[in-house]
């Protein structure tokens, strides 16, 4: 890596931390595993994960400083920072994989006969009131950036928490309108009530579990932030990980706002 | 360390996110009661999609901060966008 970046040196502190080596190992044994058997792909996961954690340990333990200082992608050319431009190639393809997953399922229905109306099956009024939840989410999680932006610590931490809360409360009221759909109202993968077509409750969680997935995913992460933010891991100065995470977590809501849409509106 | 333009004006300038959420939940409110409306079938469906669009839009533009980033970098969301357009070119070929 050429780029030093405006003040970044590697003397500014030792960061060399050998996690992420490890996580890459887990990685590439995982991949492994996809074609050799679930041992092998348990064993990469397993490593993969603890590789994660382990780097999350050393990251809160002695919080990292930007390492090169602000990082162009291409100094003077690409005037964007490199993760941010990274993170934002990732959330393209997670277009792409949600376009996949939800495309799909409307081709499904549109060739089903037998679909639910709106509000049928599904309660809408309740999974309206937990799309507000992740509305209000996305406020507070710009308005976490806004604050660190600004240097305030303390109101960081406050809306970090709130973030992460919100986000809770969203997977916890998706829980529970699994739970009452799968066991009694006899909505599951191969069923439907009301003599709708299965297909039904199959696309339903399919589309609704892959985005709880990165609901969970993005809480996880949330946690984390938090967790650093309350050991004065961010400053004024040095916050990139706030921005980056709420972009995702800012994605996965318009996700939603989509989702909300087409499975329980239309 | 000098941080470029982009990044000072995020510091300085006031943003609008209250009254981004403001839009984005009288919008939720809309979709939620849009048989006050009184459309065809097809025309709300059209409508709540519509809704859903804006909904989005704000929430790339000014929470995700894509009004105040380079111009070029709307690009790359857009690329993954250009995927759906070719799902539904080939979706809409095959009769659905």
């Amino acid at each position: 890596m050429a780029h030093g970046g405006e003040t970044g040196h590697a003397e500014e502190g030792h960061h060399f931390t050998i996690w992420p080596l490890v996580a890459g190992f887990g990685a590439a044994i995982a991949y492994a595993g996809l074609v050799s058997g679930l041992t092998v792909l348990g064993l990469g996961i397993l490593v993969f994960v603890v590789g994660v954690l382990g780097w999350l340990r050393d990251d809160l333990r002695s919080p990292s400083r930007a390492f090169f200082g602000f990082l162009e992608a291409e100094p003077g050319v690409v005037r964007v920072s490199a993760r941010k431009l990274a993170t934002w190639m990732f959330l393209a393809t997670e277009i792409m994989f949600f376009t996949a997953i939800i495309g799909g399922s409307w081709a499904l229905r549109v060739k089903t006969s037998d679909w639910a109306g709106p509000g049928e099956i599904l309660n809408v009024p309740l999974t309206g009131l937990n799309t507000f939840f992740l509305i209000v989410s996305s406020l507070t999680m710009v308005e976490a950036l806004a604050s660190i932006e600004r240097g305030d610590v303390k109101r960081l931490r406050l809306f970090l928490l709130a973030t992460f809360a919100l986000g809770a409360v969203f997977l916890s009221i998706q829980a529970y309108e699994y739970t009452k759909l799968f066991f009694e109202e006899g909505l599951t993968f191969a069923s439907a009530p009301h003599g709708v077509s299965p297909v039904y409750g199959s696309t339903f969680y399919l589309q609704t579990g892959v985005h709880g997935a990165h609901v969970t995913g993005g809480v996880l992460a949330l946690a984390f932030a938090t967790a650093k933010a309350f050991k004065g891991g961010f400053t004024k100065e040095n916050h990139e990980a706030v921005e980056l995470i709420g972009l995702y977590w800012h994605f996965v809501d318009v996700v939603w706002i989509f989702l909300f849409t087409i499975v329980y509106l239309i | 360390m000098a941080e470029p333009r982009s990044t000072e004006a995020h510091a300085t300038k006031k943003r609008p996110y209250v009254y981004v959420f403001g839009a984005l939940a009288a919008v939720t409110a809309l979709e939620l009661n849009v048989g006050i409306l009184g459309l065809a079938h097809d025309l709300q469906v059209a409508a709540l999609l519509m809704m859903a669009t804006l909904k989005a839009s704000l929430v790339a533009a000014y929470y995700m901060h894509l009004r105040y980033e380079p111009r070029w970098l709307i690009l790359i969301p857009f690329g993954g966008l250009a995927l759906v357009a070719v799902l539904v070119a080939a979706l809409m070929g095959a009769g659905l």
